[in-house]
């Protein structure tokens, strides 16, 4: 069987994931080995753009209208595509502002509308936005656990789905105490677990870095958080760093309307 | 059943003596919570009511590599070690009497077994507090599924020896034994009037399987699935949960696949997603309603007790307040101050 080929992207982010990839330094011949890697900025300058690609990695957020051609270029050549981080999986902590609020933004870091004009900047957005996306391994940064056994699945011909259960049953198998109960404002509840619940292992809540499950129950955690006495201000601050801008925004009229 | 004492000061050198059977573990405080951790007999914590994960853990772990495969050959490379598990009290036991009747009657587990014959189980008398009801649920005395039990008389433990397992461990201990007398006896008939007289949780669990069964319409379990996080919280922390679920994945670096088993919850949307995407119980309250209908109801039926020994976990757990003694509650139509029951949410 020939190598399945591959290519690693980044778009717009900290080049986190690609760089958490490079520092599964035990496996790293292994995957150099199992994959024919045709594009890898960040581990070789020398790439071939040219061939067909039977997996792509991407990972970061398309906030700029190189990040939307550079992704249509990687999706047309590539068979399978998977998004990796949060910035490719939801849209990153960028995305906390959209729309009307972004241009808000741009204006206050830039000065004016027309300051970057090396490409058009856009409202960043997960890569789903505006490609098929086949598989996600979400985290911000993504962990050497998880990638590795994503990568292993998809050398087998296998596309991966990520499990869709919270952080805190990891954060349940480490017994460690709850800090929720604790009175803290820990999202586990609504986020998607893979990390091995690090942060409140090491008694720090979670902010939701690897992006919420589905059918998330923020209402009622915003509810139990609001009865603890904490502001809505606090609250939607803590939903919106990965939470982007739309659940914010709902979050903050539903506090609201608790308030009376 | 055999009954011996041992000297209260001797109970530290008592339980290193059982080392010779294997590690010792046992209650640990964590923050204001405690663990069973590995540990020196005098660094565990006689006060402990209940760990945060009870002792199924020691029975099967919340993560392990059932299988590896390679080749069309596969092999299981899950071997326990032996070790004695001191400090559980008689509602932790029934629970693992609970596990040892579903992993051994229909499908007997493989793991389990191991694990099973690896343990020496050391239990210890309590004083319940304001969560705990085993009184209720028949589980505050236990007569079996115990090798050695520990009743902790004041200067004194009787040592009640539960199988013959635990009549051999005692051959590591002989020099700290003496023979139970009629003072013993009384004192520890004292003692369970005492004890069964300290229980400040009231709650009536007659009827219930039938109160659930006629429940299954009520308006209480959507009211109850609004408010529930699906965090899993509630089921990985009772003893009797036996949920799993089984992944494969291929070891690059090695070039194996392995399957790794894991505690899994029926509050979590994927439970009972099937092939093609069909959900059976997609919305939370239906999922709600199938773990206390399981804990309250189907064993009952199955195994002529209900999955349920009155250890409190769920009580201290549940972020809203779910648990078994406000669900209860709500069904009998008694005043509840749970969480959930005040919360307004609708989202459905």
């Amino acid at each position: 069987m020939a190598k399945p080929k591959i290519g690693i992207y980044g778009l717009t982010g900290c080049a986190g994931d690609q760089l958490n990839i490079l520092n599964c330094e035990d496996e790293l011949l292994k995957i150099f080995d199992i994959f024919e890697i045709k594009s890898f900025v960040m581990a070789s300058s020398a790439t071939d753009e040219e061939s067909s690609l039977d997996v792509a990695f991407v990972e970061g957020s398309v906030s700029t209208e190189k990040d939307l051609e550079d992704l249509k270029e990687i999706r047309k050549k590539a068979k399978i595509l998977v998004a990796i981080g949060h910035c490719a999986v939801y849209g990153g902590v960028q995305a906390m502002f959209m729309d009307r609020e972004w241009e808000k933004m741009y204006r206050k870091v830039y000065g004016k509308k027309n300051a970057v004009t090396l490409t058009k900047p856009l409202p960043p957005k997960p890569i789903a936005s505006y490609v098929k996306v086949d598989a996600v391994l979400p985290g911000c940064p993504i962990e050497k656990e998880p990638f590795l056994k994503l990568a292993g699945l998809l050398a087998k011909g296998v596309i991966p789905r990520h499990p869709d259960f919270p952080v805190c049953a990891e954060c349940k198998w480490k017994e460690n105490e709850c800090l929720l109960l604790k009175g803290e404002i820990c999202l586990g509840p609504l986020t998607n677990s893979g990390c091995g619940a690090i942060c409140p292992s090491l008694n720090v809540s979670c902010i939701g870095c690897w992006g919420p499950i589905e059918k998330e129950n923020w209402e009622a955690e915003a509810f139990l958080l609001k009865e603890r006495g904490f502001s809505t201000e606090d609250i939607v601050k803590r939903f919106s760093i990965f939470g982007g801008q739309e659940r914010a925004e709902k979050l903050k009229k539903y506090l609201e309307s608790k308030e009376g | 059943m055999r009954l011996f004492k041992i000297k209260k000061q001797n109970l530290i050198p008592f339980l290193r003596g059982l080392e010779g059977f294997g590690e010792l573990w046992g209650p640990v405080k964590k923050g204001n919570n405690f663990v069973y951790v590995r540990a020196k007999p005098e660094d565990f914590d006689l006060t402990a009511l209940r760990t945060i994960i009870p002792a199924k853990k020691f029975f099967l772990p919340s993560k392990f590599t059932s299988l590896k495969f390679r080749d069309n050959r596969w092999e299981d490379n899950y071997r326990p070690r032996k070790r004695v598990i001191f400090g559980l009290h008689p509602c932790e036991i029934h629970a693992l009497n609970i596990y040892h009747k579903f992993y051994t009657r229909l499908y007997p587990d493989p793991y389990y077994l191991r694990s099973k014959a690896a343990t020496l189980v050391v239990g210890l008398s309590c004083i319940p507090d304001e969560h705990c009801f085993c009184y209720a649920t028949g589980t505050s005395t236990v007569n079996e599924g115990f090798d050695l039990f520990l009743t902790d008389l004041g200067d004194r433990f009787l040592v009640w020896v539960g199988s013959p397992r635990g009549e051999d461990s005692l051959k590591l201990v002989e020099k700290f034994l003496e023979e139970a007398t009629q003072e013993d006896i009384s004192r520890y008939v004292s003692w369970r009037k005492k004890r069964d007289a300290s229980f400040k949780l009231k709650v009536d669990l007659d009827g219930m399987p039938e109160i659930v069964s006629f429940s299954y319409d009520s308006p209480i379990w959507e009211k109850m699935g609004n408010a529930c996080l699906s965090c899993g919280t509630c089921t990985m922390v009772c003893p009797t949960c036996t949920c799993f679920d089984l992944e494969d994945e291929y070891d690059l670096k090695r070039d194996e696949m392995k399957r790794d088993r894991f505690w899994y919850s029926c509050v979590f949307r994927e439970y009972s997603m099937v092939a093609g995407g069909h959900n059976f119980r997609e919305a939370r309250s239906e999922r709600l309603k199938l773990w206390y209908t399981h804990k309250l109801v189907g064993f009952m039926s199955e195994y002529g007790s209900p999955a349920c020994t009155g250890c409190g976990r769920c009580e201290v757990s549940c972020p809203v307040g779910i648990n078994v003694i406000s669900v209860v509650r709500a069904l009998r139509n008694e005043r509840s101050t749970a969480l959930w029951v005040k919360m307004e949410v609708e989202n459905a």
